[in-house]
């Protein structure tokens, strides 16, 4: 009963994140909740750990818990306020609408087309459709929002939910899971780091549209 | 012993030391002789240790795959095969690159402090690996990686002298064709992998028999175009002409000589080796596509007055000749015939061999003429076998080759191509024989106009008096270019006098190449090196011809110096030309060789002749220019027209490309919803 | 006996090849109401020539010094390679692949010597030579090729070897011979292709190439020519017509095949001869379109055949 508990509140954590990223307006609120998110990712694979005792397992909890749970968020901070960016640029779909697709994605997932991809463990179904939701709506996150920040913090997001997605169907019976988390934590902060600093250097600012003028 | 050799570390041996010429090179910066050493010293290596294996390999017939990386994802795994038709291209290769990268110690030198010999050093020791790895490889994925990796090198090449703009834009050109080719190619390997689910071509093979003919022809058809693209058939070769002249000359020598064979070898594995039994329409279209690119690769060729593009289009005329060995060879396979499919493609396979010497050849002599007087225009030129002598005798050599006179190496394979073409003419139906008589006619009148081309080459370049102060101006070339074009100039005379055994040794790789072992072979050596096809057929004799040739006008010399007028006087005094005054303008130039034979294949060739006078209209004008030109019909009706669809429809798409990342990540989510939609 | 057959397959086309033209010019001679000069004069032409100093060009290269040797040694070799007066002797270069491109070879070096002194007369000389030489090389193959394909060979010697001939293939035979008939008058340089006689440098194809050549150079190009003469004309008659070519070597069947080749041979001169003294030279330009018509001749040929 407990784990079942356990699953549902980290689950919708991982989910209700993925829509605050939409909603929010100050950046440096994005930045914690994606500490939070990351928190429940590796409160699961904590639990994994538990389950099975494989060292590589812990190693890669503690690796996660360091870099995306601390490190990342306090780096997003400091660069917040060196450059002071500390609200939000306005998305593309403005809130309601957003929110509208939001809803539509959500139920999207449910339906009958998706059920092959949501039902690899029956018993997980539910966090499988939410886990594939999320990846959905962090992927729109990544489409609607203007700013570097978002797009960073959107496919930050969207590798969570890839990790929760993969711990529920059963993926992290082999290894391939923990390397595979590894292997991304390093690559992926260091090309956001890249991407953001060299960005705000070159442009002045973090408003991709801005980049219109790369376009042939 | 040559178990040793001829093993899978034989192998990477081989890919090593281009390897290590490659990288060493970038990595001596700044000095421009070391660089240059080291790179030629390093493809001179590979290429005698590639000479030794390929030699090793077909000596002990032995036949052997190197299976690296073997996983059961169909798309990783690394599969070399060494059988005998690969060691043949190897030793084509090795044998070119040798003399060609002696010729380039020589060469190179030019571009000190003009270009970065450390670059040129890295492509082109990575192209002549990638092309190696192209013949040896079993595997299609590793194939169309050493494929586009050859194709990649080869245009930094074509790109290196990169301050003449016109070698940018006919990169650019070799670049799109040669990589819609490879997506034809590409797209065959996947009809392939489909039905056979492997890529690998031992797999494919044995699938084979299982293939709709549907899908065979549809195959075939990708193929031919795609690798007759990158052979230069017509009229897929407008790339040929401008891409292998902006090259560095040995280069161009290379990519000439041995690259377009590597469409050839290709088309060999898959028409004769893996996808057999194939229909009779397919030898037929060789035959016909053969004929036609061989007359025109060489009218074209007489229409031109830059010395490297009139060799490019020869080029494109042997490629004709070898694919009309080739398709015989298929038809002959269609009608049940080993016997003469083994004949013909042991005239294919001797032709691109002489072809990649000659060739190879007649483009280092050109190479050197270039550099010495600084241009490239023959009009430009003249006199200069008195400046230049040992490059003149070496370009005649490589020039009688190449028109296929005795006693040099193209003699002998013209022979035989017309011997497999006589044959055709007496076997099978009346569609069969007009095929092959087409073939025929067009071979002798190709031979014919390509001697006519090379007297006016050969004339206009190195006769009579200079026409430019840039001929006046020439010295002969360095002794390491000359060794180059004397190397291969040696193995011209070499292959023509060992004709005989190599052809016999060729007929039986054929066997080995179409799996038919029980063949019998028609050609017949007798003890004294003399070629017999059949029962008295018909027979040629290297060696007699060869000594004959060299010994009958020796003996009329010495007759008739010693024994007739002893005490005769040879005065020198100009030309005497009927009294006039000797000018250069009074010798014929080369446009001017070629215009009877511009003029009598006008409706092929479209020339057109257009006169301007000053003052326009006027009775008495106070200058006339006439200028002669060709219509490039390729260019202008079936390319023009493409690109210009092209164009239109790419300016219609580019407005989903809005420059806003957003809408690029909205198309990914779509995208990902469909995919994952449809896919479950 | 047999050494005696083969010094004559050597020397016969040298030795007999100006008493042929010697024939030509005293016929149009006649024809033209003139004494003309004696049957022997081309030896004595040549005789007078190798006696005499030379004077070469200061702008010639070793092209031109070696091209007369190679010429007549080319001449010497297919000479001796073509079927004269028997088809039980034969040299290994008799194919027919093998005279097409040994007599190229010749063709070659007389256009490239053309060039050398970079007269004017010499490069238009090479370059009309050239030209007709690209378009007859094709007809040369093709005519004979009539003959390969009824007798399953390309050695010459057994083309003429044979005996037995079928009435329909004998239309194709006349065929491919009338086309062969125009090659040869435009390999050697007669009417309608060239005039040997002119004076008009322009109107030279064969004469411009000889042009800058004196002495005894200038001789063995003559004796070239009228060796390439004989040649083809045996060719002509051994191939086309192979009666009365001896099979044994015995002393009577060599002087009965001989004389049998002579009469053959004056056939064709006479020919020659006739022909000259009654068309005019055509045109230049005019010429591919006569190169064509023989060529759909021995299309015709091929398509009779079998």
């Amino acid at each position: 009963m407990l784990k079942i508990h356990f699953f549902q509140v980290t689950v919708s954590v991982v989910f209700l994140s993925s829509i605050y990223f939409h909603l929010a307006k100050r950046n440096i609120r994005i930045s914690m909740v994606y500490g939070l998110q990351s928190a429940g990712v590796v409160a699961l694979l904590f639990y994994s750990y538990l389950q099975k005792g494989s060292p590589l397992i812990l190693v890669v909890v503690l690796a996660t818990l360091a870099v995306k749970v601390i490190i990342a968020p306090t780096f997003f901070i400091r660069l917040i306020n060196r450059h002071k960016f500390k609200f939000a640029v306005d998305p593309h779909v403005k809130m309601a609408l957003g929110l509208a697709i939001i809803g539509l994605i959500s139920g999207l997932v449910t339906l009958h087309i998706f059920s092959p991809l949501t039902t690899i463990i029956p018993a997980n179904q539910t966090y499988l459709t939410l886990a594939l939701a999320s990846m959905l709506i962090s992927v729109f996150l990544i489409a609607n929002h203007k700013d570097a920040l978002s797009q960073i913090v959107g496919i930050l997001s969207l590798e969570n939910s890839i990790v929760v997605f993969a711990i529920f169907a059963g993926l992290d019976q082999s290894s391939i899971l923990d390397l595979g988390i590894l292997f991304d934590i390093f690559v992926w902060l260091f090309v956001a780091i890249a991407f953001i600093s060299m960005m705000y250097r070159h442009i002045g600012s973090i408003d991709v549209t801005r980049m219109k003028r790369l376009k042939d | 012993m040559l178990a040793s050799i001829v093993s899978p570390s034989g192998l990477i041996i081989l890919f090593s030391i281009f390897g290590i010429g490659g990288i060493g090179t970038t990595l001596l910066r700044g000095n421009n002789r070391a660089q240059n050493l080291w790179a030629h010293i390093f493809s001179i290596t590979g290429a005698l240790w590639g000479l030794i294996f390929a030699a090793s390999a077909l000596i002990s017939n032995r036949e052997f795959y190197v299976n690296g990386l073997a996983t059961s994802f169909p798309f990783l795994s690394l599969s070399f095969h060494i059988d005998k038709l690969s060691s043949l291209f190897i030793i084509i290769i090795c044998l070119s690159v040798l003399f060609c990268s002696i010729y380039g110690i020589g060469y190179v030198k030019s571009f000190y402090g003009r270009y970065n010999v450390g670059n040129y050093g890295f492509f082109y020791n990575l192209f002549i690996a990638a092309m190696l790895a192209v013949v040896t490889s079993s595997n299609g994925i590793l194939f169309l990686f050493a494929w586009e990796i050859m194709s990649l090198a080869s245009y930094f090449l074509v790109v290196y002298e990169r301050h003449d703009h016109k070698n940018v834009k006919a990169g650019y050109l070799y670049l799109i064709m040669t990589h819609a080719a490879t997506a034809l190619i590409t797209l065959a390997f996947i009809l392939l992998f489909n039905h056979a689910h492997s890529f690998d071509f031992n797999t494919i093979r044995a699938s084979v028999p299982s293939m709709s003919m549907a899908l065979k022809n549809i195959v075939f058809l990708l193929a031919f175009v795609g690798f007759g693209t990158k052979a230069g058939i017509i009229p897929f070769h407008i790339w040929l002409p401008a891409a292998h002249p902006a090259a560095p000359s040995h280069v161009s020598a290379l990519m000439s000589g041995v690259m377009i064979k590597t469409g050839i070898y290709m088309m060999i594995r898959l028409f004769l080796g893996i996808l057999l039994p194939i229909p009779l329409w397919w030898g037929l279209t060789l035959i016909i596509v053969g004929s036609i690119s061989c007359v025109l690769g060489v009218l074209y060729a007489l229409t031109e007055h830059d010395i490297k593009r009139l060799l490019a289009y020869h080029s494109i005329e042997n490629i004709g000749i070898i694919l009309l060995g080739l398709g015989g060879a298929m038809v002959f396979y269609s009608l049940h015939l080993p016997t003469l499919m083994l004949l013909s493609l042991a005239a294919a396979l001797f032709h691109t061999w002489n072809h990649a010497t000659f060739k190879s050849l007649l483009f280092l002599a050109a190479g050197s003429v270039a550099l010495a007087t600084g241009t490239k225009n023959i009009e430009k030129y003249g006199g200069l076998i008195k400046s230049m002598p040992q490059t003149a005798i070496l370009f005649l050599i490589g020039a009688m080759a190449i028109s296929a006179l005795p006693p040099f190496n193209g003699f002998y394979s013209e022979w035989l191509t017309f011997q497999s073409l006589i044959h055709g003419v007496l076997s099978g139906d009346i569609l069969v024989k007009w095929v092959f008589l087409g073939g025929l006619v067009s071979l002798a009148l190709a031979g014919g106009l390509a001697l006519a081309c090379f007297v006016k080459a050969f004339g206009s370049t190195f006769l009579a008096r200079p026409r430019s102060v840039m001929a006046k101006g020439a010295k002969e070339v360095s002794i390491w270019m000359r060794s180059g074009m004397a190397g291969l100039a040696v193995l011209c005379l070499v292959l023509g006098v060992a004709s005989a055994y190599i052809i016999k040794s060729l007929e039986s790789l054929g066997r080995e190449i179409t799996a038919s072992p029980r063949a019998g072979l028609i050609t017949s050596v007798s003890s004294r090196q003399t070629l017999q096809i059949g029962h008295n057929f018909g027979s040629i004799s290297a060696p007699f011809i060869t000594v004959v040739a060299v010994a009958t006008p020796l003996l009329v010399w010495f007759v008739s110096r010693y024994f007739i007028n002893r005490h005769q006087k040879i005065t020198s005094s100009p030309t005497w030309d009927c009294g006039t005054d000797i000018t250069p303008r009074m010798e014929i130039t080369s446009t001017g060789f070629a215009r009877s034979l511009t003029m009598i294949f006008q409706p092929l060739l479209r020339s057109n002749l257009s006169y301007d006078t000053a003052p326009a209209g006027s009775l008495a004008p106070t200058s006339i220019v006439a200028t002669v030109g060709i219509v490039d019909i390729y260019k202008k009706y079936i390319y023009g027209r493409m690109y210009s669809l092209i164009n239109i429809l790419s300016i219609y798409f580019k407005k989903i490309q809005n420059g806003n990342i957003n809408a690029y990540i909205l198309y990914i989510l779509l995208a990902l919803i469909i995919a994952l939609a449809m896919g479950i | 006996m047999h050494i005696l057959a083969w010094a004559l397959q050597i020397l016969f086309v040298p030795l007999l090849a100006p008493l042929g033209v010697g024939i030509i010019n005293k016929i149009k001679a006649k024809v033209q109401r003139r004494q003309g000069a004696g049957l022997l004069q081309p030896y004595r032409d040549i005789r007078k020539l190798l006696h005499k100093d030379e004077v070469i060009s200061e702008d010639a290269s070793f092209i031109f010094n070696i091209a007369p040797y190679i010429v007549f040694g080319i001449t010497l070799i297919v000479g001796a390679s073509v079927p004269l007066f028997t088809s039980v002797i034969h040299l290994p270069s008799s194919d027919l692949i093998t005279v097409v491109l040994l007599l190229a070879t010749g063709t070659f070096f007389l256009a490239l010597a053309g060039m050398d002194t970079g007269s004017s007369f010499g490069g238009f000389g090479s370059s009309r030579e050239m030209t007709l030489s690209a378009l007859v090389e094709g007809l040369f193959i093709a005519s004979i090729l009539v003959l390969v394909i009824l007798h399953r060979t390309t050695n010459l010697y057994l083309i003429a070897g044979s005996v037995h001939l079928d009435y329909a293939d004998l239309i194709a035979v006349a065929l491919a011979g009338v086309s062969f008939f125009i090659v040869l008058l435009a390999e050697t340089n007669r009417f309608p292709f060239d005039n040997v006689d002119t004076h008009l440098e322009l109107t030279m194809i064969h004469e411009a190439m000889l042009l800058e050549y004196s002495g005894k150079k200038l001789a063995l190009m003559e004796w070239a020519s009228a060796n390439k003469l004989i040649i083809f004309a045996a060719m002509l008659v051994n191939l086309y017509f192979p009666v009365g070519l001896a099979s044994n070597l015995q002393f009577g069947t060599i002087a009965l095949a001989i004389t049998i080749f002579i009469a053959k041979l004056l056939v064709v001169y006479v020919a020659i001869a006739v022909l000259e003294s009654v068309i005019a030279k055509l045109r230049f330009f005019r010429l591919p379109g006569l190169l064509f018509t023989a060529f759909i001749l021995c299309l015709i040929a091929i398509g009779l055949v079998k």
